[in-house]
């Protein structure tokens, strides 16, 4: 008996999803856990698995369709069977297809401003006053006109023409303008915008979510930002030491900088919070989000247990999350429940920034740039090594005394890195 | 400022240049004793002497070829052809050696050579001897193609293509020679720079685009239609290569109609050249597609009505203008 197959919720935050490849064909036979398909989601693309046995008998859903959970996407059932019924069902429920095509219309206006064919519109006044045209005839309009129609925001489907083959032609705009003829909307003040459009483009899953969050984190969370300018010339050397004892492995400043400030959250835990609904939820374990840029976006997937790894192993589980990242290959469950974020511009000369808080976590470190300057050594100035780091707070749970008390200990392990041996 | 005809202007051209340059000289045939075939060279032998203005005898892929070598070795020659029907025995001078040698030679060569002569039909001289010659040579890389329909641009002009380091086609006309117009006086030196159109009527319902002989029935064409409303901006490139496309453009956008006259055949030419950059450049600006008008697709009839008929007239430069302008 076959069945529809509906999209599944593939992560617990998603509320659509893109298809993005149809891995299946229809007629192939399909087993439980078959890759049907690839899914793009708020936070990665993954794979969407069958939970049927039988034969893929029909696809409803194109790749590049967004759809939320449940929205039926093909049809399950045995070699042969008439399916007819079920389609139209699917239609019914909205199904892949109609749906998404009426939303690519709204987005396409400038497609559709110059070639629509005249649409029965909802108010049958406005029917009446259109100009008759067998339906299915393009509208012939000379480039001017197309031209001015994009220009006025004007529907040339209201438009008479005079000129051959019912061409629209300059003198019927003028007319139609001159008579009060209706703009799409109201003018927009005339931007420089109008001469040459932004090209627009349909916002990947990831840069929904990056939106969603961080304007609500910016919205919701009080943030206030401190900074310390570190002398860095001892994690210098530190990272050199260490290089120079490992053959295969190298371990960055960015590693480093995680294992010290994972390790002066387990010093001094107050910083280690979160703000959830009214309550305080102060974390036992020290799990630290790194942010990694990718194609479209960034992500955050977390270093659980920093505090008690060593900098080495967190430097190779950054590197292979990072990799993993960059080919969207995640799961959602390594990138949620962090207590407490790093981000690192230092790499691109940076020298400071104040980053937005990933909630629920109660605070975040920005790294800038590591820098020669001009540093005082016991009485004498000396060439050396300086880096600004700001940790953005969220006040609710991080006072400004938290958060300076909290750098201190953070400046202790960054200047003399062997303080964390203690 | 003062008037005189086409043909004073063409002389006092290359009188001023023979004047200030010695290594200018005129070749062809009747340029001298019998004081031109359409007496543009009239007086240039008693001023100049045998040497500088040369009669030829009737063999014009030989004085074409002897040209370019005059160019080739320091001289600056000017050859007149009797008509530009007769320039196709020197078709292969012209294309294979004038147009080739800078680049063949790699430099070592100029040709700072101009051919001259009238072209197009001369009332009845039939067929064989009606020519617009124009689509043939702007059709080839290596020279400049000059089509000036007044004394002024053709006096302006000749002296810049005299000047001019690379062969030069100079297009005058038969029916051009009589024109009377304003031209500056003998001690107001003017040269008119290649690749520069001139407005000859400003309008703002259609251009017109219109060079060599066909300006004069455009203009009327424009009078005419005028009177019913519709106001014409005639356009001339003078030059067809290089072609002030710029300006045309700039017209076009205003009027947002244009037709193209021509007196060469309608296949191809630089008329289809005209439209073709112009649609290319103004598309979101034209309002109807671009019209053009030539002679007809036939040999020259010798019948003066059937020739008439055949030239583009000012009741066929009106009808397009009306058509492109949604106009009864």
């Amino acid at each position: 008996m076959a069945k529809i197959v509906g999209l599944p919720k593939l992560s617990p935050t998603m509320e659509e999803g893109t298809l993005a490849k149809w891995v299946a064909k229809e007629g192939d036979t399909i087993d439980v856990d078959d890759l049907l398909a690839e899914v793009e989601t708020d936070k990665a693309t993954m794979e969407f698995r069958s939970f049927d046995k039988g034969v893929l008998l029909k696809i409803l859903a194109e790749e590049g369709e967004t759809l939320e959970p449940d929205t039926p996407v093909a049809i399950i059932g045995e070699k042969g069977e008439d399916i007819a019924a079920l389609i139209e069902e699917a239609k019914s429920a909205g199904g892949g297809g109609s749906e998404s095509k009426s939303e690519s219309k709204s987005d396409s206006k400038s497609e559709s401003e110059s070639e629509s064919e005249p649409k029965s519109e909802p108010e049958p006044k406005a029917e009446t006053q259109k100009p008759k045209r067998p339906s299915g005839d393009r509208i012939f309009a000379s480039p001017l006109v197309r031209k001015t129609a994009r220009e006025e925001d004007v529907d040339l489907a209201d438009v008479k023409g005079s000129g051959p083959h019912g061409r629209i032609i300059k003198r019927d705009l003028d007319a139609y303008l001159e008579g009060g003829g209706a703009k799409r909307q109201a003018p927009s003040g005339g931007s420089g915008w109008e001469r040459k459009p932004p090209v627009v483009e349909k916002a990947s899953q990831m840069r929904k979510a990056i939106a969603r969050r961080l304007t609500e984190s910016k919205q919701t969370v009080p943030h206030f930002y401190l900074t310390i300018d570190v002398d860095a010339s001892g994690l210098v050397a530190t990272r050199k030491e260490m290089n120079a004892n490992l053959v295969d492995e190298k371990v960055s400043f960015n590693d480093l900088v995680i294992k010290a400030a994972a390790m002066a959250l387990r010093r001094f835990p107050r910083a280690n919070a979160s703000w959830v609904d009214g309550e305080i939820h102060w974390h036992q374990v020290v799990d630290i989000s790194v942010a990694v840029a990718v194609q479209d976006g960034l992500v955050t997937p977390v270093v659980r247990d920093a505090d008690r790894k060593g900098v080495l192993a967190i430097s190779m589980e950054v590197r292979e999350l990072a990799a993993r990242a960059r080919d969207k290959k995640l799961k959602p469950e390594e990138m949620q429940n962090g207590t407490f974020s790093i981000s690192n511009l230092g790499m691109y000369g940076v020298q400071e920034f104040a980053a937005v808080i990933n909630p629920p976590e109660g605070a975040l470190l920005a790294v800038g740039a590591l820098r020669d300057a001009p540093t005082v050594r016991d009485g004498q100035l000396v060439a050396g090594k300086k880096m600004k780091v700001t940790l953005s707070c969220d006040h609710r749970v991080v006072d400004g005394a938290v958060g300076a008390q909290y750098l201190q200990h953070l400046q202790r392990f960054l200047e003399t890195p062997s303080t964390m041996l203690l | 400022m003062r008037e005189i005809r086409y043909r004073e202007a063409v002389r006092e051209a290359i009188r001023e240049e023979m004047e200030a340059d010695e290594r200018v000289f005129l070749m062809g045939e009747e340029v001298g004793h019998y004081q031109g075939a359409y007496k543009v060279s009239e007086g240039l032998l008693s001023q100049f002497g045998e040497k500088r203005v040369i009669d030829t005898p009737i063999a014009e892929a030989g004085f074409a070829g002897i040209g370019i070598g005059a160019a080739m070795t320091g001289l600056r020659p000017i050859i007149e052809f009797m008509t530009w029907n007769f320039s196709f025995v020197a078709f292969d001078q012209i294309i294979s050696n004038a147009a080739k040698i800078r680049q063949m030679s790699g430099g070592t060569f100029d040709v700072p050579i101009v051919f001259r002569g009238p072209n197009g039909a001369a009332k009845q001289v039939a067929s064989q001897h009606s020519h617009s010659v124009d689509p043939f040579y702007t059709n080839i890389p290596g020279i400049f193609v000059v089509m000036p329909a007044t004394p002024r641009d053709a006096k302006g002009l000749l002296k810049t293509a005299i000047r001019c380091q690379d062969p030069v086609i100079f297009l005058e006309g038969e029916t051009l020679y009589n024109v009377k117009g304003e031209v500056p006086e003998l001690d107001e030196e003017e040269l008119i720079p290649f690749g520069k159109g001139r407005i000859g009527r400003e309008g703002k319902d259609c251009t017109i685009v219109a060079f060599g002989r066909p300006y004069y029935e455009a203009m009327q064409a424009a009078e005419k239609l005028a009177a019913d409303g519709i106001e014409c901006e005639i356009v001339d490139p003078r030059t067809l290569r290089p072609l002030d496309i710029e300006l045309l453009v700039e017209s076009v956008k205003k009027t947002h109609r244009c037709v193209v006259v021509h007196e060469h055949w309608p296949y191809g030419g630089p008329g289809a050249e005209i439209v073709d950059q112009i649609q290319r450049e103004a598309f979101d600006w034209l309002d109807a597609p671009i019209h053009r008008v030539g002679s007809l697709d036939v040999p020259m009839p010798y019948a003066s009505n059937l020739e008439n008929f055949v030239l583009p007239t000012v009741e066929r430069i009106s009808d397009a203008v009306r058509r492109v302008s949604y106009a009864k």
